[in-house]
Protein backbone atom coordinates (compact mmCIF):
# COMPACT_ATOMS: atom_id res chain seq x y z
CA UNK A 1 0.00 0.00 0.00
CA UNK A 2 1.49 3.36 -0.95
CA UNK A 3 2.14 6.09 1.61
CA UNK A 4 -0.61 8.40 0.36
CA UNK A 5 -3.22 5.68 0.62
CA UNK A 6 -1.96 4.71 4.06
CA UNK A 7 -2.26 8.26 5.45
CA UNK A 8 -5.74 8.79 4.04
CA UNK A 9 -7.15 5.57 5.49
CA UNK A 10 -8.13 6.51 9.00
CA UNK A 11 -9.82 3.13 9.42
CA UNK A 12 -6.47 1.36 9.57
CA UNK A 13 -5.64 3.19 12.78
CA UNK A 14 -8.81 2.14 14.59
CA UNK A 15 -9.24 -1.41 15.83
CA UNK A 16 -12.46 -3.37 15.73
CA UNK A 17 -14.12 -1.68 12.77
CA UNK A 18 -16.36 -3.76 10.56
CA UNK A 19 -17.92 -3.06 7.15
CA UNK A 20 -21.46 -1.68 7.24
CA UNK A 21 -24.20 -3.10 5.09
CA UNK A 22 -24.90 -0.27 2.60
CA UNK A 23 -28.58 -1.22 2.67
CA UNK A 24 -28.72 -0.12 6.32
CA UNK A 25 -27.76 3.40 5.24
CA UNK A 26 -29.72 3.50 2.00
CA UNK A 27 -32.78 5.10 3.57
CA UNK A 28 -30.64 7.84 5.11
CA UNK A 29 -28.81 8.48 1.84
CA UNK A 30 -32.07 8.68 -0.08
CA UNK A 31 -33.56 11.08 2.48
CA UNK A 32 -30.45 13.27 2.37
CA UNK A 33 -30.39 13.47 -1.44
CA UNK A 34 -34.11 13.84 -2.03
CA UNK A 35 -35.32 15.76 1.01
CA UNK A 36 -32.76 17.05 3.50
CA UNK A 37 -30.14 18.64 1.25
CA UNK A 38 -32.72 20.46 -0.92
CA UNK A 39 -34.42 21.64 2.30
CA UNK A 40 -31.09 22.84 3.71
CA UNK A 41 -30.25 24.77 0.54
CA UNK A 42 -33.72 26.34 0.53
CA UNK A 43 -33.57 27.21 4.25
CA UNK A 44 -30.15 28.83 3.95
CA UNK A 45 -31.32 30.91 0.96
CA UNK A 46 -34.48 31.98 2.81
CA UNK A 47 -32.44 33.04 5.86
CA UNK A 48 -30.15 35.02 3.58
CA UNK A 49 -33.13 36.91 2.16
CA UNK A 50 -34.58 37.57 5.63
CA UNK A 51 -31.20 38.82 6.85
CA UNK A 52 -30.99 41.20 3.88
CA UNK A 53 -34.34 42.72 4.88
CA UNK A 54 -33.42 43.11 8.54
CA UNK A 55 -30.06 44.79 7.93
CA UNK A 56 -31.77 48.19 7.75
CA UNK A 57 -33.64 47.97 11.02
CA UNK A 58 -32.85 50.97 13.23
CA UNK A 59 -31.64 50.31 16.78
CA UNK A 60 -31.39 53.16 19.24
CA UNK A 61 -33.23 52.47 22.51
CA UNK B 1 -8.55 57.63 47.44
CA UNK B 2 -10.27 54.57 48.98
CA UNK B 3 -13.42 54.32 51.07
CA UNK B 4 -14.73 51.12 52.68
CA UNK B 5 -18.45 50.66 53.24
CA UNK B 6 -19.74 47.76 55.31
CA UNK B 7 -23.27 46.66 54.47
CA UNK B 8 -25.75 44.95 56.75
CA UNK B 9 -28.23 44.82 53.90
CA UNK B 10 -28.62 46.22 50.40
CA UNK B 11 -30.45 49.20 51.95
CA UNK B 12 -27.08 50.35 53.30
CA UNK B 13 -25.91 50.95 49.73
CA UNK B 14 -27.50 54.38 50.15
CA UNK B 15 -24.26 55.35 51.95
CA UNK B 16 -22.68 55.56 48.51
CA UNK B 17 -24.52 58.83 47.88
CA UNK B 18 -22.60 60.52 50.69
CA UNK B 19 -19.24 59.55 49.21
CA UNK B 20 -19.79 60.35 45.54
CA UNK B 21 -20.18 63.75 43.90
CA UNK B 22 -23.38 64.37 41.90
CA UNK B 23 -21.74 63.83 38.51
CA UNK B 24 -21.54 60.07 39.25
CA UNK B 25 -25.31 59.80 39.51
CA UNK B 26 -25.10 57.86 42.77
CA UNK B 27 -28.85 57.88 43.47
CA UNK B 28 -29.68 55.96 40.30
CA UNK B 29 -26.71 53.63 40.79
CA UNK B 30 -27.84 52.83 44.34
CA UNK B 31 -31.37 52.09 43.12
CA UNK B 32 -30.08 49.70 40.48
CA UNK B 33 -27.69 47.93 42.83
CA UNK B 34 -30.19 47.64 45.67
CA UNK B 35 -32.74 46.12 43.32
CA UNK B 36 -30.37 43.80 41.51
CA UNK B 37 -27.66 42.32 43.75
CA UNK B 38 -28.02 39.80 46.52
CA UNK B 39 -27.47 40.19 50.24
CA UNK B 40 -24.20 38.23 49.91
CA UNK B 41 -22.49 41.53 49.12
CA UNK B 42 -21.43 42.80 52.55
CA UNK B 43 -18.87 45.44 51.66
CA UNK B 44 -18.09 47.93 48.91
CA UNK B 45 -14.65 49.46 48.42
CA UNK B 46 -14.85 52.79 46.59
CA UNK B 47 -11.74 53.42 44.48
CA UNK B 48 -11.63 57.15 43.67
CA UNK B 49 -9.66 58.72 40.79
CA UNK B 50 -9.74 55.53 38.77
CA UNK B 51 -8.45 55.81 35.20
CA UNK B 52 -10.85 53.81 33.05
CA UNK B 53 -9.68 53.09 29.50
CA UNK B 54 -13.17 52.90 28.05
CA UNK B 55 -14.31 56.20 29.55
CA UNK B 56 -11.02 57.84 28.58
CA UNK B 57 -11.58 56.78 24.95
CA UNK B 58 -14.84 58.75 24.95
CA UNK B 59 -13.36 61.58 27.05
CA UNK B 60 -10.53 62.26 24.60
CA UNK B 61 -12.81 62.15 21.55
CA UNK B 62 -15.97 63.74 22.88
CA UNK B 63 -16.35 64.95 26.47
CA UNK B 64 -13.12 67.02 26.52
CA UNK B 65 -14.39 68.93 23.47
CA UNK B 66 -17.54 70.14 25.24
CA UNK B 67 -18.00 73.51 26.91
CA UNK B 68 -19.06 71.87 30.15
CA UNK B 69 -16.05 70.66 32.11
CA UNK B 70 -16.00 66.87 32.56
CA UNK B 71 -13.59 65.06 34.86
CA UNK B 72 -11.09 62.74 33.23
CA UNK B 73 -11.25 60.16 36.02
CA UNK B 74 -13.86 57.69 37.20
CA UNK B 75 -14.82 55.94 40.41
CA UNK B 76 -14.68 52.15 40.66
CA UNK B 77 -16.80 50.17 43.12
CA UNK B 78 -15.56 46.74 44.25
CA UNK B 79 -17.89 44.21 45.87
CA UNK B 80 -16.88 41.73 48.62
CA UNK B 81 -18.49 39.20 50.94
CA UNK B 82 -18.60 39.35 54.76
CA UNK B 83 -15.23 37.68 55.31
CA UNK B 84 -13.14 40.51 53.84
CA UNK B 85 -11.92 43.41 55.98
CA UNK B 86 -10.11 46.62 55.11
CA UNK B 87 -7.39 48.41 57.06
CA UNK B 88 -7.67 52.05 55.98
CA UNK B 89 -4.33 53.00 57.59
CA UNK B 90 -2.24 50.24 55.99
CA UNK B 91 -4.45 50.24 52.86
CA UNK B 92 -4.73 46.45 53.12
CA UNK B 93 -7.46 43.95 52.42
CA UNK B 94 -7.62 40.74 54.45
CA UNK B 95 -9.59 37.52 54.70
CA UNK B 96 -9.28 34.43 56.93
CA UNK B 97 -7.45 32.30 54.35
CA UNK B 98 -4.83 34.92 53.52
CA UNK B 99 -4.36 37.45 50.70
CA UNK B 100 -3.97 34.76 48.03
CA UNK B 101 -7.59 33.76 48.56
CA UNK B 102 -9.11 37.26 48.43
CA UNK B 103 -10.40 36.44 44.95
CA UNK B 104 -12.69 33.76 46.44
CA UNK B 105 -14.55 36.53 48.27
CA UNK B 106 -14.61 39.09 45.47
CA UNK B 107 -17.73 39.61 43.35
CA UNK B 108 -16.46 42.07 40.74
CA UNK B 109 -16.48 45.76 40.02
CA UNK B 110 -18.49 48.62 38.53
CA UNK B 111 -16.94 51.78 37.08
CA UNK B 112 -18.92 55.01 37.50
CA UNK B 113 -18.38 57.70 34.82
CA UNK B 114 -18.52 61.42 35.71
CA UNK B 115 -21.10 62.10 33.01
CA UNK B 116 -24.15 63.01 35.10
CA UNK B 117 -26.45 60.74 33.13
CA UNK B 118 -26.08 57.02 32.37
CA UNK B 119 -23.06 56.84 34.65
CA UNK B 120 -22.56 53.08 34.94
CA UNK B 121 -19.44 52.30 32.94
CA UNK B 122 -17.45 49.11 32.43
CA UNK B 123 -18.81 46.53 34.85
CA UNK B 124 -17.94 42.90 35.46
CA UNK B 125 -20.10 41.32 38.17
CA UNK B 126 -20.24 37.70 39.19
CA UNK B 127 -23.61 36.16 38.21
CA UNK B 128 -23.54 34.55 41.68
CA UNK B 129 -24.66 37.81 43.31
CA UNK B 130 -27.18 38.86 40.65
CA UNK B 131 -30.73 38.45 41.94
CA UNK B 132 -32.58 35.92 39.81
CA UNK B 133 -29.58 35.15 37.58
CA UNK B 134 -30.07 32.25 35.19
CA UNK B 135 -28.58 28.79 35.73
CA UNK B 136 -26.03 28.98 32.89
CA UNK B 137 -24.06 32.11 31.94
CA UNK B 138 -21.28 32.67 29.41
CA UNK B 139 -18.39 34.06 31.43
CA UNK B 140 -14.66 34.36 31.38
CA UNK B 141 -12.02 35.32 33.90
CA UNK B 142 -11.35 39.05 34.25
CA UNK B 143 -8.24 40.15 36.11
CA UNK B 144 -8.52 43.11 38.47
CA UNK B 145 -5.63 45.06 39.99
CA UNK B 146 -6.53 46.69 43.29
CA UNK B 147 -4.24 47.97 46.08
CA UNK B 148 -1.43 45.75 44.81
CA UNK B 149 -3.60 42.63 44.85
CA UNK B 150 -4.44 40.66 41.71
CA UNK B 151 -8.08 39.66 41.96
CA UNK B 152 -10.15 37.64 39.52
CA UNK B 153 -13.84 37.59 38.73
CA UNK B 154 -15.80 35.38 36.33
CA UNK B 155 -18.43 37.42 34.56
CA UNK B 156 -19.60 39.07 31.35
CA UNK B 157 -18.84 42.76 30.66
CA UNK B 158 -21.65 45.32 30.66
CA UNK B 159 -22.22 49.09 30.84
CA UNK B 160 -24.91 51.74 30.37
CA UNK B 161 -25.09 53.33 26.95
CA UNK B 162 -23.64 56.85 26.96
CA UNK B 163 -26.86 58.16 25.33
CA UNK B 164 -25.08 61.08 23.66
CA UNK B 165 -22.38 59.19 21.78
CA UNK B 166 -23.41 55.57 21.87
CA UNK B 167 -26.65 53.60 21.98
CA UNK B 168 -27.79 50.14 23.04
CA UNK B 169 -26.39 48.46 19.94
CA UNK B 170 -22.91 49.91 20.52
CA UNK B 171 -22.98 48.58 24.08
CA UNK B 172 -24.10 45.10 22.98
CA UNK B 173 -21.22 45.01 20.44
CA UNK B 174 -18.75 46.30 23.03
CA UNK B 175 -19.83 43.72 25.64
CA UNK B 176 -19.45 40.81 23.23
CA UNK B 177 -16.10 41.99 21.86
CA UNK B 178 -14.70 42.68 25.34
CA UNK B 179 -15.70 39.13 26.32
CA UNK B 180 -13.90 37.85 23.22
CA UNK B 181 -10.70 39.81 23.89
CA UNK B 182 -10.59 38.55 27.49
CA UNK B 183 -11.53 34.98 26.60
CA UNK B 184 -9.59 34.37 23.37
CA UNK B 185 -6.07 35.60 22.68
CA UNK B 186 -6.92 35.78 18.95
CA UNK B 187 -9.02 38.93 19.39
CA UNK B 188 -7.72 42.37 20.30
CA UNK B 189 -9.38 44.77 22.71
CA UNK B 190 -11.69 47.51 21.39
CA UNK B 191 -12.62 50.53 23.51
CA UNK B 192 -16.02 52.21 23.54
CA UNK B 193 -14.99 54.91 21.08
CA UNK B 194 -13.43 52.30 18.75
CA UNK B 195 -16.81 50.60 18.48
CA UNK B 196 -18.55 53.82 17.43
CA UNK B 197 -15.96 54.24 14.66
CA UNK B 198 -16.02 50.60 13.51
CA UNK B 199 -19.75 50.78 12.78
CA UNK B 200 -19.22 53.15 9.86
CA UNK B 201 -16.92 53.08 6.82
CA UNK B 202 -15.84 56.63 7.79
CA UNK B 203 -15.48 58.62 11.04
CA UNK B 204 -19.05 59.82 11.68
CA UNK B 205 -17.82 62.34 14.23
CA UNK B 206 -19.84 64.40 16.70
CA UNK B 207 -23.18 63.01 17.80
CA UNK B 208 -23.87 60.88 14.73
CA UNK B 209 -23.45 57.57 16.62
CA UNK B 210 -26.19 58.59 19.07
CA UNK B 211 -28.71 58.64 16.23
CA UNK B 212 -28.58 54.87 16.36
CA UNK B 213 -27.25 51.93 14.43
CA UNK B 214 -28.71 49.73 11.80
CA UNK B 215 -28.33 45.98 12.22
CA UNK B 216 -25.90 46.03 9.28
CA UNK B 217 -23.65 48.39 11.26
CA UNK B 218 -23.42 45.91 14.10
CA UNK B 219 -22.54 43.20 11.58
CA UNK B 220 -19.81 45.49 10.29
CA UNK B 221 -18.42 46.01 13.81
CA UNK B 222 -17.99 42.25 14.22
CA UNK B 223 -16.40 41.92 10.78
CA UNK B 224 -13.91 44.71 11.47
CA UNK B 225 -13.10 43.05 14.79
CA UNK B 226 -11.90 39.97 12.91
CA UNK B 227 -14.83 37.64 13.51
CA UNK B 228 -17.10 36.01 10.91
CA UNK B 229 -20.61 37.16 11.82
CA UNK B 230 -23.62 35.06 10.90
CA UNK B 231 -26.89 36.98 10.79
CA UNK B 232 -30.13 35.06 11.40
CA UNK B 233 -33.55 36.70 11.14
CA UNK B 234 -36.86 35.28 12.31
CA UNK B 235 -39.43 34.69 9.57
CA UNK B 236 -42.25 36.87 10.84
CA UNK B 237 -44.48 35.94 7.93
CA UNK B 238 -44.84 32.49 9.46
CA UNK B 239 -47.08 31.92 12.47
CA UNK B 240 -44.02 30.53 14.22
CA UNK B 241 -40.38 29.93 13.33
CA UNK B 242 -39.14 27.31 15.81
CA UNK B 243 -35.94 26.76 13.83
CA UNK B 244 -34.92 30.38 14.61
CA UNK B 245 -35.08 29.76 18.35
CA UNK B 246 -33.45 26.32 18.10
CA UNK B 247 -30.52 27.97 16.35
CA UNK B 248 -30.44 30.81 18.89
CA UNK B 249 -30.09 28.46 21.83
CA UNK B 250 -27.62 26.27 19.91
CA UNK B 251 -25.19 29.15 19.53
CA UNK B 252 -25.65 30.25 23.16
CA UNK B 253 -25.04 26.66 24.34
CA UNK B 254 -21.90 26.73 22.20
CA UNK B 255 -20.60 29.59 24.36
CA UNK B 256 -21.13 32.34 21.76
CA UNK B 257 -22.89 35.45 23.13
CA UNK B 258 -25.44 36.79 20.63
CA UNK B 259 -26.14 40.32 19.46
CA UNK B 260 -29.95 40.27 19.49
CA UNK B 261 -32.24 42.83 17.83
CA UNK B 262 -35.88 43.61 18.57
CA UNK B 263 -37.39 45.40 15.59
CA UNK B 264 -40.44 47.08 17.12
CA UNK B 265 -38.60 48.17 20.26
CA UNK B 266 -35.62 49.29 18.17
CA UNK B 267 -33.56 47.73 20.90
CA UNK B 268 -30.42 45.57 20.98
CA UNK B 269 -29.11 43.35 23.77
CA UNK B 270 -26.54 40.60 24.20
CA UNK B 271 -27.84 37.09 24.98
CA UNK B 272 -25.36 35.57 27.44
CA UNK B 273 -27.06 32.62 29.12
CA UNK B 274 -30.20 30.66 29.83
CA UNK B 275 -32.15 28.70 32.39
CA UNK B 276 -33.79 25.36 31.70
CA UNK B 277 -37.23 24.60 33.02
CA UNK B 278 -37.50 21.89 35.64
CA UNK B 279 -37.58 18.53 33.83
CA UNK B 280 -41.12 17.31 33.44
CA UNK B 281 -42.22 13.81 32.68
CA UNK B 282 -44.90 14.54 30.11
CA UNK B 283 -44.90 11.08 28.52
CA UNK B 284 -46.44 12.89 25.57
CA UNK B 285 -45.35 11.71 22.13
CA UNK B 286 -43.55 14.19 19.91
CA UNK B 287 -39.97 15.16 19.24
CA UNK B 288 -38.75 18.14 21.26
CA UNK B 289 -35.75 20.41 21.02
CA UNK B 290 -33.45 21.93 23.63
CA UNK B 291 -35.20 25.29 23.06
CA UNK B 292 -38.48 23.86 24.34
CA UNK B 293 -36.70 23.03 27.62
CA UNK B 294 -35.58 26.66 28.09
CA UNK B 295 -37.49 28.82 30.56
CA UNK B 296 -35.48 32.06 30.52
CA UNK B 297 -32.66 33.78 28.68
CA UNK B 298 -30.01 35.88 30.45
CA UNK B 299 -29.40 39.21 28.75
CA UNK B 300 -26.96 42.07 28.98
CA UNK B 301 -29.34 45.00 28.44
CA UNK B 302 -27.82 48.45 28.90
CA UNK B 303 -30.91 49.63 30.82
CA UNK B 304 -30.35 47.05 33.56
CA UNK B 305 -27.70 45.34 35.60
CA UNK B 306 -26.16 42.41 33.70
CA UNK B 307 -27.71 38.94 33.44
CA UNK B 308 -31.27 40.26 33.20
CA UNK B 309 -33.47 37.14 33.32
CA UNK B 310 -36.14 37.25 30.62
CA UNK B 311 -38.95 34.71 30.28
CA UNK B 312 -39.32 32.90 26.97
CA UNK B 313 -42.97 34.00 26.73
CA UNK B 314 -45.05 36.72 28.32
CA UNK B 315 -42.31 38.42 30.31
CA UNK B 316 -41.92 42.10 31.17
CA UNK B 317 -40.59 44.44 29.88
CA UNK B 318 -40.21 41.97 27.04
CA UNK B 319 -39.73 38.27 26.47
CA UNK B 320 -37.24 36.14 24.56
CA UNK B 321 -39.78 35.71 21.78
CA UNK B 322 -39.52 39.46 21.07
CA UNK B 323 -36.07 38.82 19.60
CA UNK B 324 -36.42 39.16 15.82
CA UNK B 325 -32.83 38.70 14.66
CA UNK B 326 -29.44 37.86 16.04
CA UNK B 327 -25.83 38.03 14.99
CA UNK B 328 -23.34 35.44 16.17
CA UNK B 329 -19.68 36.37 15.78
CA UNK B 330 -18.11 33.06 14.78
CA UNK B 331 -14.51 32.05 14.26
CA UNK B 332 -13.45 31.52 10.66
CA UNK B 333 -13.74 27.78 10.26
CA UNK B 334 -17.43 27.19 10.87
CA UNK B 335 -18.83 26.67 7.37
CA UNK B 336 -21.77 24.35 8.09
CA UNK B 337 -24.60 26.59 9.38
CA UNK B 338 -27.03 25.86 12.18
CA UNK B 339 -29.84 25.83 9.60
CA UNK B 340 -28.21 22.75 8.09
CA UNK B 341 -27.59 21.04 11.44
CA UNK B 342 -31.18 21.77 12.41
CA UNK B 343 -32.54 19.79 9.46
CA UNK B 344 -29.83 17.17 9.52
CA UNK B 345 -30.55 16.38 13.18
CA UNK B 346 -34.02 15.15 12.36
CA UNK B 347 -32.79 13.19 9.35
CA UNK B 348 -30.62 11.13 11.71
CA UNK B 349 -33.68 9.07 12.56
CA UNK B 350 -33.35 7.50 9.10
CA UNK B 351 -30.26 5.82 10.56
CA UNK B 352 -32.40 4.22 13.25
CA UNK B 353 -31.69 0.62 12.20
CA UNK B 354 -27.95 1.18 12.09
CA UNK B 355 -27.39 3.02 15.37
CA UNK B 356 -30.09 2.38 18.02
CA UNK B 357 -31.51 5.89 18.16
CA UNK B 358 -34.34 6.47 20.63
CA UNK B 359 -37.78 6.56 18.99
CA UNK B 360 -38.24 9.81 17.05
CA UNK B 361 -41.34 10.95 18.89
CA UNK B 362 -39.77 10.34 22.31
CA UNK B 363 -36.55 12.27 21.66
CA UNK B 364 -35.20 15.60 22.84
CA UNK B 365 -32.59 16.96 20.42
CA UNK B 366 -29.85 19.40 21.36
CA UNK B 367 -27.01 20.67 19.17
CA UNK B 368 -24.09 23.04 19.60
CA UNK B 369 -20.59 23.85 18.33
CA UNK B 370 -17.43 22.84 20.13
CA UNK B 371 -13.89 21.90 19.20
CA UNK B 372 -12.44 18.46 18.59
CA UNK B 373 -10.10 19.06 21.52
CA UNK B 374 -13.00 19.90 23.82
CA UNK B 375 -14.76 16.67 22.83
CA UNK B 376 -11.63 14.64 23.55
CA UNK B 377 -11.22 16.45 26.87
CA UNK B 378 -14.84 15.69 27.78
CA UNK B 379 -14.47 12.02 26.84
CA UNK B 380 -11.26 11.75 28.87
CA UNK B 381 -13.03 13.28 31.90
CA UNK B 382 -15.91 10.78 31.52
CA UNK B 383 -13.82 7.83 30.34
CA UNK B 384 -15.57 5.30 32.57
CA UNK B 385 -18.84 5.86 30.69
CA UNK B 386 -17.45 4.69 27.37
CA UNK B 387 -16.26 1.46 25.82
CA UNK B 388 -12.44 1.80 25.50
CA UNK B 389 -12.80 1.15 21.74
CA UNK B 390 -14.97 4.28 21.45
CA UNK B 391 -12.51 6.33 23.52
CA UNK B 392 -9.69 5.20 21.21
CA UNK B 393 -11.77 6.07 18.14
CA UNK B 394 -12.48 9.60 19.39
CA UNK B 395 -8.81 10.12 20.24
CA UNK B 396 -7.71 8.95 16.76
CA UNK B 397 -10.28 10.57 14.48
CA UNK B 398 -8.65 13.59 12.78
CA UNK B 399 -11.41 16.11 13.55
CA UNK B 400 -11.35 19.58 12.01
CA UNK B 401 -10.96 22.28 14.67
CA UNK B 402 -14.69 22.93 15.02
CA UNK B 403 -17.42 20.31 15.20
CA UNK B 404 -21.15 20.34 15.73
CA UNK B 405 -22.39 17.94 18.38
CA UNK B 406 -25.96 16.64 18.17
CA UNK B 407 -27.29 14.84 21.24
CA UNK B 408 -30.43 12.72 21.39
CA UNK B 409 -32.06 11.96 24.74
CA UNK B 410 -35.27 10.41 25.95
CA UNK B 411 -37.35 12.36 28.46
CA UNK B 412 -36.13 10.31 31.47
CA UNK B 413 -32.52 10.67 30.30
CA UNK B 414 -32.89 14.43 29.84
CA UNK B 415 -34.24 14.75 33.38
CA UNK B 416 -30.98 13.36 34.79
CA UNK B 417 -28.61 15.13 32.39
CA UNK B 418 -27.95 12.09 30.18
CA UNK B 419 -28.16 11.38 26.46
CA UNK B 420 -28.64 8.20 24.42
CA UNK B 421 -26.81 9.05 21.21
CA UNK B 422 -24.20 11.61 20.20
CA UNK B 423 -23.38 12.60 16.61
CA UNK B 424 -20.25 14.53 15.64
CA UNK B 425 -20.67 16.65 12.51
CA UNK B 426 -17.81 18.31 10.66
CA UNK B 427 -18.37 22.09 10.98
CA UNK B 428 -16.30 22.59 7.84
CA UNK B 429 -18.67 20.48 5.71
CA UNK B 430 -20.30 21.64 2.50
CA UNK B 431 -24.07 22.12 2.46
CA UNK B 432 -24.37 19.46 -0.25
CA UNK B 433 -22.61 16.64 1.57
CA UNK B 434 -24.66 13.49 2.11
CA UNK B 435 -22.56 12.31 5.08
CA UNK B 436 -21.08 15.39 6.81
CA UNK B 437 -20.27 13.27 9.88
CA UNK B 438 -17.19 12.09 11.72
CA UNK B 439 -18.99 9.79 14.09
CA UNK B 440 -22.33 8.81 15.55
CA UNK B 441 -22.61 6.47 18.51
CA UNK B 442 -25.05 4.99 20.97
CA UNK B 443 -24.16 2.76 23.93
CA UNK B 444 -23.93 -0.34 21.78
CA UNK B 445 -22.97 0.80 18.29
CA UNK B 446 -20.96 3.43 16.47
CA UNK B 447 -20.64 4.45 12.85
CA UNK B 448 -17.26 5.93 11.92
CA UNK B 449 -16.80 8.04 8.77
CA UNK B 450 -13.57 8.46 6.84
CA UNK B 451 -13.42 12.18 6.02
CA UNK B 452 -9.84 12.07 4.81
CA UNK B 453 -11.13 11.00 1.41
CA UNK B 454 -13.20 13.49 -0.57
CA UNK B 455 -16.25 11.87 -2.13
CA UNK B 456 -17.10 9.38 0.59
CA UNK B 457 -19.03 6.35 -0.60
CA UNK B 458 -21.12 4.02 1.48
CA UNK B 459 -19.11 0.94 0.57
CA UNK B 460 -15.66 2.09 1.60
CA UNK B 461 -16.08 5.24 3.67
CA UNK B 462 -18.14 4.04 6.63
CA UNK B 463 -17.38 1.39 9.24
CA UNK B 464 -19.29 0.03 12.19
CA UNK B 465 -18.02 -0.51 15.70
CA UNK B 466 -19.73 -2.86 18.15
CA UNK B 467 -19.59 -1.44 21.70
CA UNK B 468 -19.98 -3.18 25.05
CA UNK B 469 -23.16 -1.94 26.72
CA UNK B 470 -22.22 -0.52 30.13
CA UNK B 471 -25.83 -0.82 31.28
CA UNK B 472 -25.91 2.87 32.24
CA UNK B 473 -28.94 5.13 31.73
CA UNK B 474 -26.95 7.00 29.08
CA UNK B 475 -23.94 9.22 28.61
CA UNK B 476 -23.45 12.50 30.47
CA UNK B 477 -24.79 15.49 28.50
CA UNK B 478 -22.02 17.82 27.32
CA UNK B 479 -22.95 20.92 29.37
CA UNK B 480 -19.56 22.54 29.33
CA UNK B 481 -19.42 25.89 27.55
CA UNK B 482 -21.28 27.98 30.13
CA UNK B 483 -20.62 28.54 33.80
CA UNK B 484 -23.11 27.17 36.26
CA UNK B 485 -24.30 29.95 38.56
CA UNK B 486 -23.63 29.38 42.28
CA UNK B 487 -26.26 31.63 43.84
CA UNK B 488 -25.02 33.50 46.91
Amino acid sequence: MDKEKDESDVFQAIEGLTPVDPNALADFERAMNEEVIPEIVKAVEERRMLAAESRHWQLKC
Amino acid sequence: MYTWLSLKSSADLVQLEAHLSPEYGAKRVVEKLAGGISGAVKAVLIEHNYVDKDYRSTYYHFYSKKGQHYRADCVRLHFFDQTVTYDSTALKLACHEGPDRLGDHYFGYMVLRPTGIATIGRTVLSPDIRSGACQYIITTEHKVHLLGYKLKVHGFPSMDQHVDISVCAHVACWSILRHYSERYSTYREFLTHDITLMAQPFDPGGLVPSRGLEVSHAERVFQVAGTYPVHITRDKKKASDPSFYRQLIAYVESGFPLFAAMQERRHAVAVVGFERRQPVNTRLPGMRSAWEEVQKLALVDDNNLPYLPVEVKGGTPYSAEDIDAFIVALPEKVFYPADAVDRLAEARFKLGGAINLPPEDESIIRYFITTGSALRHFVRDHESEFDPKLVATIMKLPFAQFIWIVEFATEPQWAVGQVAVRAVIDATSSLLEVMPLWLIHSQTQALVFNRLTVGLDLQSGIRGLQLADSGRVGFTRMDQNLRSTQTK
